[in-house]
């Protein structure tokens, strides 16, 4: 049992990213190809009067201009044309060019003539929902036109139980996902056929997208995806490869189009800026009476994924704590600033942020140590008290609002023992060493994942006896492909060097969803071995048929099937008789009985310089249930790396937008500042053992959970230290230092 | 970014010839880490570059004994990092070194570049604001994001100079030699740098064709000297605010000392009120804080930048305290 499941093997895409040989989108080279370039709005809000784009085509090697007055009408989304009239953040798209180089291309941009109208803009999402706010889009800047409101129980009863209230208001900055490979896309026509090779993370997606903004049948749209250098949600953004498509129509040649880092910052998609009020209501022995926040999410310009990010954002609040009376106002904005969109996690580091904060505050005015209160008062494996109003036959959501209904599994408790337990927790009293102040903070975190939409995968035997697994997903750099095959593998009861994979191309896969909200291994690994079973008892019947014997007497091995006679027949064998064999199989993943939830404990000792608020993790403990680790080495990244990214969410990254002008000041690696390895503190993981029984093979949604709990733990730790909390992100050195000053002054900065 | 020529000189006076008119005409390269940046986000678009990298002479450390120590502009940061003399009798220019960037960008950087390269300010760099660097009339830093920007002797425009080795060269006492006009000249570190006041669209006292050739250090004291750097990053960042201090000891005594703090002014910003409040002071009766609090007299936050304040108070104590221990 479990031969495969469970082993550390080798990362699939490991040679190919270590020897170069890799192939990623920007890779490609396809003869007669133009290079692309965009131009891109000055003005954050305006429209656009008149384009005189006679210079730039006159300049030789020249071969495609578009604009707003000349592209063919189509949306890549509700709110965005391929190109509008009017722009709406300083970095929106305006006209495209493609041409024989990059330089030449560039020129060209600066040599196309846009007479703007400028309009009234807003970058302040508080502001933007205020009564006379210029409007983004017509229709209002508060998205749907008010609040979504998600309430179990009553809150103000809840508050009347409290004996004690606690109540602040909290925000986070936008940020960008950082991926080393910015968004990069190749289109080629061949007559009405269109390829596009794209740094993805959903290839059948980016088709739909793509033909809908097109106009042109999906099956004339085909979408290639390749390696890719980081997804963390942004790959999504299409309207880059439709402006290639458009561009490599009109030049009647393949165009390639590359994102500048600048770019990629401000015409990515980054995670949504919040501000966030979170109140808790506790009695005196510790027990939350009532939990009510409100968020107020920024998606900037455009809709991209907002409204999902900004249910989210309240998953925390409804769900963390055991608790009858809770609610969620949660209001998306938009603004004339870059695109918010999908960002690792989705909306929960923001409320879980605002939530770890204010619980710990509950926690110290009733006295009670914050690993306690959390023992108390979380979420345990029944749910939420409460009555199920999901109808019985129904797949429950994984974010369900009403309580009555079972996790399937639940090692928040586990998480949080022995979190507590590896790092030292009760043992560990702040200390000062002069200027120089430690101290732990820990937050605990729930998450939405796993089952995702309907997954299709395929198994192929082929006519050599090898096995082929196949799945429409991406594997975004977080392992996807060995997983599944590893998953392929173990079902079909062979080894995992047996199993080759394909993936990510929409001419040769069956459709999948995207590679998004930690849903891959569950879901489109729930239909891998779904495919790889039923292959293998078509495998085992048909082999009976050659062995004349019954396929109850077979079984097989890494060799080829065998009966319990001894009889043998290799794979290659068995091929020679039957051929090629291909098996597909759909799942809905879900359950009808149970949530499906990832839990987690995080757990970081800091130190604080309180001359120059500089802040250092020392130390860092994950504990965390995602079900049964099908490869720890590659499960153990995903912690790191999720808790390395969020470190940057926490303490020194931002994307920052001039009031005055609307222009987003620091769009670069230098002043957008991601961590380096030398702020990357050890990291201790720790897996409960847990074996969930709706996941495969026990497991649940592991790439997103490490992202939620940093910010708050690292916070709570720097309050532990120097008594100050840091209620904007980043924790930046002059945040600390002026609320350092605050506190010995008693004045605020 | 437009086409532009690139002129490969030799020798100091065809590279003198080749720079022709500095302003909107040729730029100097050398290691290309802060020029070439600017040229691709469109800052500036010079019709020419000079690439002095291959002229002769500059690129050595000499330790000249009595005359101590000469640091040709081509030198890397990399190098002096590394450099035993500079690490035993110019700590602070050692350890302003190897604080900057990253080792790749000291590897190339020059020290020449170092003291030359333009401000980090945001606005100077976006192509979408005419400030008053680049010509224009306004400095966006006053109504917009400043967290970044000066608190000392923003006269109009709020630039602080990003240099960290020039800050350690303020407090050893360092001069620059130049070569322009008419041939080598040495000018004082506290003259190389020129407020927004006397010239709004340079930083430093260079004329047109004229180039930094080295940096002169007088010969060793037994002075001590250090440099701090705040920066919101480890590695790959500008000071927040930066600190060097070289302070010389005799019978328990303070007999000399200059300061000089980096990130809070257009120019490494002198302390001369704090030296002079050292000199003389026998050790036990320096207070590290008040010469902190004394450093910070005057200073003028704008919305976001108070911060520094008390950053640059207490990296002075610290280094004080430090070099005194």
């Amino acid at each position: 049992m479990n031969r495969v499941i469970g082993q550390s093997v080798p990362r699939r895409d490991l040679p190919g990213k270590l020897t170069g040989d890799a192939k990623y989108a920007a890779d490609v080279q396809l003869p007669g190809m133009l290079i692309g370039k965009i131009l891109r709005s000055p003005h954050p809000h305006a429209k656009v009067i008149a384009v005189d784009t006679s210079a730039a085509a006159e300049l030789p090697g020249v071969h495609a201009v578009v604009t707003p007055f000349d592209v063919p009408e189509g949306n890549i989304a509700p709110d965005v044309p391929i190109l509008d009239t009017e722009v709406r953040f300083v970095g929106d798209e305006v006209a495209a060019v493609a041409a024989d180089d990059e330089f030449i291309a560039r020129q060209a941009l600066d040599l196309v003539e846009v007479e703007y109208e400028t309009l009234p803009f807003v970058t302040d999402p508080r502001e933007a929902i205020e009564p006379g706010a210029p409007p983004v889009h017509s229709g209002g800047n508060l998205v749907g036109g008010e609040p979504i409101i998600l309430e179990r129980g009553n809150v103000d009863e809840g508050f009347s139980e409290a004996d004690v209230i606690v109540e602040d208001s909290f925000s986070t900055p936008a940020h960008s996902g950082a991926a080393l490979e910015p968004r990069v896309a190749v289109a080629y026509w061949d007559d009405d056929e269109l390829t596009v090779w794209k740094s993805s993370r959903g290839v059948h997606q980016d088709q739909l997208l793509l033909s809908l903004a097109l106009g042109i049948p999906r099956e004339r749209v085909r979408v290639i995806g390749g390696a890719m250098g980081a997804g963390y949600g942004n790959k999504d953004e299409t309207r880059l490869s439709v402006i290639a498509a458009v561009l490599a129509r009109r030049a009647g040649r393949p165009v390639k189009i590359e994102a500048t880092r600048e770019e990629e910052i401000v015409a990515g998609r980054h995670r949504h800026g919040t501000y966030t009020t979170v109140k808790m209501g506790v009695k005196s022995d510790g027990t939350v009476t009532a939990v009510h926040a409100t968020t107020i999410m920024d998606t900037g310009a455009y809709l991209s994924s907002g409204p999902g990010v900004v249910r989210r954002a309240g998953q925390g609040a409804l769900y963390l704590y055991r608790c009858p009376n809770v609610r969620y106002d949660g209001c998306l904005t938009y603004t004339n600033t870059p695109s918010g969109g999908s960002y690792r996690a989705l909306g929960a580091p923001q409320g879980h942020f605002a939530l770890e904060l204010i619980a710990d505050r509950a926690a110290r005015a009733v006295g009670m140590d914050p690993v306690e209160f959390r023992l108390k008062n979380h979420v345990g494996p029944e749910g939420q008290p409460g009555e199920r109003t999901t109808p019985a036959s129904e797949i429950i959501d994984t974010q369900p609002l009403e309580g009555g209904i079972p996790f399937s599994s639940n090692g928040l408790r586990e998480c949080i023992e022995r979190g507590a337990e590896a790092f030292g927790w009760s043992d560990y009293s702040p200390t000062s060493e002069g200027s120089l102040k430690r101290g732990k903070g820990m937050a605990i975190l729930i998450y939405r994942g796993g089952p995702g939409g309907r997954s299709i995968a395929r198994m192929s035997f082929e006519r050599d006896g090898s096995f082929t697994m196949i799945s429409g997903v991406m594997d975004v750099g977080e392992g996807s492909a060995t997983v599944l095959t590893q998953i392929a593998a173990e079902a079909l009861g062979v080894d995992y060097d047996q199993v080759s994979e394909t993936l990510g191309d929409s001419a040769h896969t069956p459709d999948s969803p995207i590679t998004a909200g930690s849903t891959v291994t569950f879901s489109a690994g729930l239909a891998v071995r779904q495919a790889a079973t039923d292959l293998r008892s078509r495998l085992l019947s048909s082999a009976a048929g050659v062995l004349d014997v019954s396929a109850s007497d077979l079984d097989l091995d890494s060799s080829g099937v065998f009966s319990q006679s001894g009889r043998r027949l290799a794979f290659s064998e068995l091929a020679e008789h039957i051929g090629a064999v291909e098996v597909e199989a759909a799942v809905s993943p879900g359950s009808t009985d149970y949530i499906v939830n990832s839990f987690g404990a995080h757990f970081a000792e800091v130190e604080v310089d309180t001359d120059t608020g500089a802040v250092r993790v020392l130390r860092y403990v994950a504990a965390h249930d995602s079900g049964r680790i099908l490869n720890p080495r590659l499960a153990v990244n995903q912690v790191e790396g999720g808790v390395s990214q969020m470190l940057g969410f926490t303490l020194t990254e931002q994307m920052l937008t001039d009031p005055g002008h609307g222009a987003t000041l620091n769009a670069s690696f230098l002043e957008h500042k991601s961590p380096t390895i030398l702020e990357y503190p050890d990291i201790e993981v720790i897996f409960a053992d847990v074996v969930d029984p709706i996941g495969p093979y026990g497991a649940k949604a592991l790439g997103e959970p490490p992202s939620v709990g940093v910010a708050p733990a690292v916070v709570n730790a720097i309050r532990d230290a120097t008594g100050v909390e840091v209620r904007d992100l980043p924790a930046t050195p002059d945040k600390v230092l002026n609320l350092i000053a605050e506190l010995e002054t008693g004045v605020v900065e | 970014m437009r086409p532009f020529e690139i002129i490969i000189p030799t020798t100091l006076d065809s590279a003198r010839t080749a720079i022709g008119n500095r302003v909107g005409g040729a730029a100097v390269l050398a290691g290309g880490t802060d020029i070439l940046g600017e040229i691709k986000e469109g800052t500036i678009s010079p019709s020419a570059l000079v690439d002095i990298s291959r002229v002769e002479g500059l690129n050595e450390i000499q330790t000249t004994g009595e005359q101590g120590v000469s640091i040709g502009s081509l030198v890397t940061l990399a190098q002096i990092e590394a450099s035993p003399a500079i690490q035993k009798d110019y700590p602070a220019l050692a350890q302003a070194a190897a604080s900057v960037a990253t080792p790749q960008i000291r590897n190339v950087g020059t020290l020449g570049g170092n003291l030359c390269q333009r401000p980090r300010c945001w606005y100077y760099r976006s192509p979408l604001f005419n400030c008053l660097k680049k010509g224009g009339s306004t400095c966006y830093a006053v109504e917009g994001l400043n967290k970044y920007h000066s608190i000392f002797g923003g006269e109009g425009c709020h630039i602080v100079h990003p240099s960290d080795t020039a800050v350690a060269l303020a407090a050893l006492d360092a001069s620059v030699e130049t070569f322009g006009e008419n041939g080598l000249r040495p000018v004082h570190i506290s003259e190389f740098f020129v407020g927004p006041e006397t010239n709004m669209l340079s930083e430093t006292a260079l004329g047109p064709r004229e180039i930094v050739t080295r940096a002169l250090l007088s010969p060793p004291a037994k002075a001590r000297s250090i440099y701090l750097k705040a920066k919101e990053r480890q590695a790959y960042d500008f000071a927040l605010v930066s600190v060097a201090a070289s302070v010389l000891v005799e019978d328990d005594t303070v007999t000399d000392a200059r300061l000089a703090l980096g990130g809070v002014a257009p120019v490494p910003y002198a302390l001369p009120a704090v030296a002079e409040a050292m000199v003389g002071t026998r050790l036990g009766d320096v207070v590290p804080e008040d010469l902190g609090h004394l450093a910070v007299s005057g200073a003028r936050p704008m919305s976001g930048n108070a911060y520094k304040i008390r950053l640059s108070s207490n990296l002075v104590a610290r280094a004080v305290a430090t070099l005194l221990k």
